[in-house]
């Protein structure tokens, strides 16, 4: 049918095959990742934060649902779900930020259904999850604040960040919390990597899921992701070589 | 009763989903309006339009919930209450200012350009003294040899930016800023793509387990 993409589609179509599979050979053939020190070093400082009474801050940035930036903020709602499981019998449960409303109301369902299937609803509270501004800056600006008076120790970013993002990690670092920082945005990476304990680079932040355990989907998705990385290095070097032959231009 | 809604929510995420998402793969002007597929693509644009209604919708529940936050902190005098109170009387003042007299009023511009932007402004420009202290902290607290590439490359590349260096003649001079276009148009250049790859492939998987129903962040 003319008008229709059909590469594209073929892609996309590839993309849920191979999921498919993946996910189906999960329990027989389960996928063994490499260790990212970010993550390993998370588990032990959420443990550490519910024993000392104190709060995990999760921060999903100030990307907008509707907007292109929206991917790592989905990525850090798996995150979430992962944190919100370990803190929901603490007394100080986890809270969840970020600069866009929708988003906020994404952070507050998917607290309310951890919750749900831990059977602890009455101790749900919707001000968990909650927009701290509507701006980049105007969100970064409150974030010290909210570090202080909530007893903060373990202070995770995991989603959209411009430069705004390494004020964020730094106000964590001051305050002498566990940082953990990543985002979608490479110039933004630089600067996190340099202000975060444990940065997260290049695609990590899409692995959260996958590492905290969140569901045999989440692994799947990641042997997707590196599955299709080497089909593309494999089409790169195919085609430096045949254009080094002189066989295509 | 439970699953029905569930069921519900998902169908008609996967469902919205799935017409937008192939928006993107068919060229719509090529489909007759009136038949069924081009009703189906029509419907894409009303569902994008839904969106960003939402999406502002969505925004003042947000500040509604800000507000809360900060009044419920107030009320019980929580550490840092003062801060919330600051808050409370601007963002009501602030609220009441632009509905009686309009957004586009002097006085809601005069609030806005000489509060609003400096304190942005000043926030932007601590950022640099926050990125030159992460720098030395960086070397002194991580010492591997990933930390000392990186501030190094950045100084190397800091060097070459300067613009008494990229003027003048000379082999020295030439040297860095041979160097630093090097490093910012083939090494970083390259790592950037790398990095950009694999963001790519992690957005669209993160995506299809949402379109997929797998991840369902809209709750049960």
């Amino acid at each position: 049918m003319s008008g229709v993409d059909l590469t594209g589609l073929s892609i996309l179509l590839l993309f849920v095959g191979l999921l498919i599979i993946f996910m189906a050979v999960d329990s027989r053939r389960p996928a063994t990742f490499r260790p990212i020190r970010g993550y390993e070093a998370l588990k032990g400082a959420i443990e550490r934060a519910v024993e000392a009474g104190e709060r995990v801050h999760l921060s999903l940035g100030t990307g907008s649902v509707i907007g292109t930036d929206c991917a790592p903020a989905l990525a850090g709602l798996a995150i979430l779900t992962s944190i919100a499981e370990s803190t929901t019998m603490s007394d100080k449960p986890v809270v969840a930020t970020t600069g866009d409303g929708a988003m906020a109301i994404l952070a507050q369902d998917t607290l309310r259904r951890v919750y749900s299937e831990a059977r602890a609803l009455p101790r749900y509270s919707p001000t968990s999850g909650r927009m701290l501004g509507p701006t980049p800056f105007s969100y970064v600006a409150n974030i010290p604040i909210l570090l202080a008076s909530e007893d903060i120790s373990v202070h995770v970013l995991a989603g959209s960040f411009g430069a705004e993002g390494a004020l964020a990690a730094d106000f964590g670092e001051r305050q002498g919390a566990f940082v953990l920082a990543g985002t979608d945005d490479a110039q933004s990476q630089a600067l996190l990597y340099a202000t975060a304990e444990h940065p997260l680079i290049g695609e990590e932040i899409f692995a959260g899921g996958a590492y905290l355990n969140v569901g045999r989907v989440h692994r799947a998705s990641l042997r997707v992701q590196d599955a299709v990385r080497m089909l593309i290095i494999a089409g790169i070097i195919i085609g430096t070589v045949l254009s080094l032959l002189g066989v295509i231009r | 009763m439970k699953i029905g809604t569930y069921l519900l929510w998902a169908a008609m995420a996967v469902g919205t989903g799935i017409i937008v998402l192939l928006g993107y793969f068919v060229q719509i002007d090529q489909i007759p309006a009136d038949s069924l597929i081009g009703n189906i693509f029509e419907l894409r644009l009303l569902i994008m339009g839904w969106a960003v209604l939402l999406a502002a919708v969505a925004l003042g529940i947000g500040l509604f919930n800000l507000f809360l936050v900060h009044w419920m902190k107030v009320s019980a005098q929580r550490p840092g209450w003062k801060y919330s109170a600051v808050l409370i009387v601007a963002f009501v003042l602030t609220l009441l200012l632009g509905l009686i007299i309009g957004p586009d009023s002097r006085v809601v511009l005069f609030l806005f350009n000489s509060i609003q932007l400096p304190v942005e402004a000043s926030l932007m420009a601590l950022l640099a003294i926050t990125l030159s202290l992460a720098g030395f902290r960086l070397v002194a607290q991580r010492r591997d040899l990933i930390s000392l590439v990186f501030v190094g490359t950045a100084l190397l590349v800091l060097i070459g930016s300067g613009p008494g260096i990229l003027s003048a003649e000379g082999l020295f001079f030439s040297f860095f800023a041979g160097l630093r276009n090097w490093l910012v148009q083939v090494a970083a250049a390259g790592g950037a793509r790398g990095i950009l790859l694999g963001v790519a492939l992690g957005s669209i998987v993160t995506g299809l387990r949402v379109l997929l129903a797998v991840d369902r962040p809209y709750g049960e």
